[in-house]
């Protein structure tokens, strides 16, 4: 096997050094005619997104959940069109991994069709797959094209294709190194069938996003030939290059404005697959110099027998999501915006595990990351005039829930719910609270879908879709609240339920100066309540989150973690609670205006509970409105009380460094405190 | 006007005297080339003070206080809430900014970077 180490894939991230040719290219690109040309980059890739989108079949193909994307002779990455920026810097690994190995054998020719699907070499997990095509203009390799999306079924050991169960690689169904699946322009039928027997949960999802990628990649192929035909090969050729030059200068200029240092974060989790345990899933140690970064995740927690581990470019694709969000906002989708970035990983640990590694859940295993990136960029940003840009971080709770069998219109499917990962709460901003069910933080554009498009297209309904109360966390500034959604099998005898999630016991997200992060997610069901004989009664009252959690309709919650392996659930039972994060909190909650905190109790984002005891605001019995003056009061007696309670450093650390978890919670977490590897892992 | 920047939420630094302010009532927080944390008094929380639970049983919407405690880092000058931090009992306080000093000097003398009328630093046009 030549599957690339982890040097070759950091080396891949890095842009090539132009060629002569390209170099002499440069000048045909005048001033004018450069920004009308990078427009119509992004206008060939929008085009192709919005193809992609309206070509697959699968829920997070249809949201939104892919990215389209063009890429120099040499596999640079020169823009991108997105959907989800996890896939924004890491498929020149892909490409340059073809070019390096199988330019001889099989061979790279006009109207090939290239795809793969597997993290070892590339990939962020295997559900996540794209498909890549060279362009040739009059006879010549000078591109490449992708289109990326994420498909909910794998042939797995359990459907949706993130097994919670997965203990290595083999148990993960479908995993497809960089293979050419098409030539001549034309998509093999032994290979759909292939797709077909391995998505035989979900065939019509599988076999359908497969085409939706080679037509995206095409599309785009087709329309950067004309480009080409128009514009002349020198004019594409130095404009992909002055791209990438103007990219790389664009982010070393941000870069060079924040102060220099170190800035630190550790985040923790509780559960890989279906073990529980606490595990720090990210420390990062991020230096700032000059105009560069580098990133350190020394000290995160060993690799685990779960699907709970990311190999190292997956971890720094769910970076870019956040660098692409808040940091690089304005700058194209490329691989020069990460050239002034580096990184190092430990081996062994979750984000760099052994190549026989289920990864298939590494967007659970890379929240830490995501959220600790959005953390230590904060700190080392609000120094300067991009403050205004900082975050608390968002949700990063991934809460997905996965349903299969025979839909009401008989067709076998396996397919994520999307509504419930795209309402995440955003985290708060230094100058506002974060948005209300802001989206997927893996996936800025992705969109809920419709209650009604659910009830269509999947054997389930869905009484209620609310905002949760108190899922944002506390601060100055809110973080934005996730939302509940009662989901209730329906139209068939049965379906087979399963979850994914690593917040049941502790929250990855840590606040931003001095604010809270949110609660944790139980995983709910219910017992003894027939929802919709309830619904045909239509007795009066509001069927919501909290009527049933209070047990006003009757029957019995029974809570567990979030992931949860597949299960079967019968017709007109309750599936499950589907709940979304809220984002992390920003500043003291005693700073928040008392008058938003009225208003957020009155709009059902807080409760009057957390309004008294976490932001200390009296209201007036009789109007049920702020009273200012007794608030005031109030903090200055809680602002007071802290003084009196707090702990000096070393008065504090007397009892704290003595203090330990229980010993049984350790068994993921590596050596304490420092989370080094103890024992090697051994996989079957 | 004092060679200030306007670095966290609730946090100055003074280069030239090389110390932690709180920006909000002006304590001396601590050398800046030190941890500021250590310069604020510290809090340890049961998390469901802040998360109470809705349910009964094991997982309740708040979280496990054996797992996870929450610290609170208070200015001893006014109370204001600095900074918070999730961590396992006993887990070592991080230390999560750490900014080079000698690095910033350098800079601002060099007149690469400059600290506006805000207190934010920005590269010199």
């Amino acid at each position: 096997m030549s599957y690339p180490s982890l040097e070759e894939k950091l080396a891949a991230l890095k842009v090539s050094e132009p060629s002569d040719y390209e170099r002499s290219c440069l000048d045909a690109v005048s001033p004018g005619d450069y920004e009308i040309g990078v427009q119509r980059t992004a206008d060939i890739l929008d085009e192709g997104y919005e193809v992609f989108m309206r070509s697959s079949r699968s829920q997070m193909g249809v949201a939104g959940d892919s990215i389209v994307a063009m890429f120099n002779a040499q596999g640079d990455l020169v823009n991108a069109s997105a959907g989800t920026y996890l896939h924004a810097v890491i498929p020149p690994i892909v490409i340059k991994y073809i070019l390096k190995n199988f330019r001889e054998n099989p061979g790279i020719a006009d109207g090939d069709i290239w795809y793969t699907n597997d993290a070892l070499y590339g990939g962020i997990h295997n559900p996540d797959q794209v498909a890549i095509m060279p362009v040739f203009f009059e006879g010549e390799l000078v591109a490449w094209t992708a289109a990326l999306s994420h498909t909910t079924e794998t042939g797995a050991c359990e459907p949706g294709g993130m097994p919670v169960s997965a203990k290595s690689r083999f148990d993960e169904g479908m995993n497809l190194p960089p293979m050419k699946i098409g030539h001549d322009h034309v998509l093999r039928h032994d290979v759909i069938e292939m797709f077909a027997a391995f998505g035989l949960r979900s065939e019509t999802s599988v076999t359908v996003d497969l085409r939706a990628r080679c037509t995206t990649a095409d599309r785009v192929r087709v329309r950067l030939l004309e480009m080409f035909a128009r514009e002349g090969k020198d004019f594409v050729t130095g404009l992909f290059r002055r791209m990438l030059i103007e990219a790389e200068q664009g982010a070393r200029k941000r870069l060079a404005s924040w102060p220099d240092g170190v800035y630190r974060c550790a985040t923790f989790s509780d559960s890989a697959g279906t073990e529980h345990g606490l595990m720090r899933n990210c420390f990062m140690t991020m230096t700032k110099k000059d105009d560069t970064l580098h990133i350190d995740f020394t000290g995160t927690s060993p690799e685990n027998g779960s699907s709970y581990n990311a190999h190292p470019q997956a971890v720094i694709g769910h970076l870019a999501n956040y660098i692409y969000e808040y940091v690089f906002h304005d700058l194209p989708i490329s691989s020069a915006t990460f050239q002034p970035i580096d990184f190092e990983f430990p081996p062994n640990s979750m984000l760099s595990p052994a190549p026989n590694a289920a990864t298939s859940c590494a967007v659970m295993a890379a929240t830490g990351a995501m959220s600790s990136i959005a953390n230590c960029v904060g700190r080392a940003r609000f120094a300067t005039t991009e403050w205004r840009q900082v975050t608390a971080s968002l949700g990063n709770g991934g809460n997905a829930s996965v349903l299969a069998g025979v839909s009401q219109w008989g067709m076998p499917f396996a397919d994520m719910l999307a509504y419930t990962i795209n309402t995440e709460g955003q985290g708060a901003r230094s100058h506002s609270d974060g948005i209300n069910a802001y989206g997927f933080p893996w996936c800025a554009f992705g969109r809920a879908p419709d209650v009604e498009n659910m009830e269509n297209e999947l054997p389930m309904l869905v009484p209620f879709s609310q905002h949760w109360p108190d899922s944002g966390g506390a601060g100055k500034h809110r973080g934005g609240v996730g939302t509940a959604q009662l989901w209730v099998t329906h139209h068939v005898p049965y379906v087979i339920f399963m979850s994914i999630a690593d917040n049941s016991i502790v929250q990855t997200p840590q606040p931003l100066f001095g604010g809270y992060t949110m609660c944790t997610c139980p995983g709910l069901s219910m017992e003894g309540v027939d929802i919709p004989e309830l619904l045909r009664a239509g007795d009066e009252g509001t069927l919501d989150l909290a009527s049933l959690l209070a047990g006003k309709y009757g029957g019995e919650i029974v809570s567990e973690t979030y992931a949860r392996t597949a299960r079967p659930v019968m017709s007109d039972q309750v599936i499950t609670l589907g709940i979304s994060t809220g984002g992390a909190g920003y500043g003291d909650p005693l700073d928040r205006d008392p008058q938003a905190v009225e208003k957020d109790v009155t709009d059902g984002l807080i409760s009057e509970w957390s309004a008294t005891n976490v932001y200390a605001v009296r209201f007036d019995e009789r109007t049920g409105r702020v009273d200012q003056e007794s608030t005031s009061a109030f903090r200055r007696e809680v602002l007071a009380e802290r003084k009196a309670r707090g702990k000096t450093w070393d008065e504090f650390h007397e009892g704290w460094s003595r203090r330990k978890p229980p010993e049984e919670v350790l068994n993921l977490y590596g050596s304490w405190p420092d989370a080094a590897v103890v024992n090697p892992l051994m996989r079957m | 006007m004092p060679n200030t920047i306007h670095v966290a939420e609730y946090l100055d630094l003074d280069v030239d005297s090389e110390r932690w302010h709180c920006h909000s009532c002006g304590h001396d927080v601590g050398d800046a080339r030190d941890n500021y944390k250590k310069g604020l008094l510290i809090y340890e929380r049961d998390p469901s003070e802040v998360h109470p639970p809705l349910i009964d049983g094991e997982f309740t919407f708040a979280p496990n206080p054996e797992w996870i405690r929450i610290l609170e880092f208070y200015c001893p000058g006014c109370g204001r809430q600095v900074e918070t931090e999730y961590l396992p009992p006993g887990h070592p306080i991080t230390h999560d900014t750490e900014i080079d000093l000698d690095s910033l000097k350098r800079k601002l003398a060099s007149g690469q970077l400059r600290i506006n009328e805000h207190g934010k630093l920005e590269v010199a046009k």
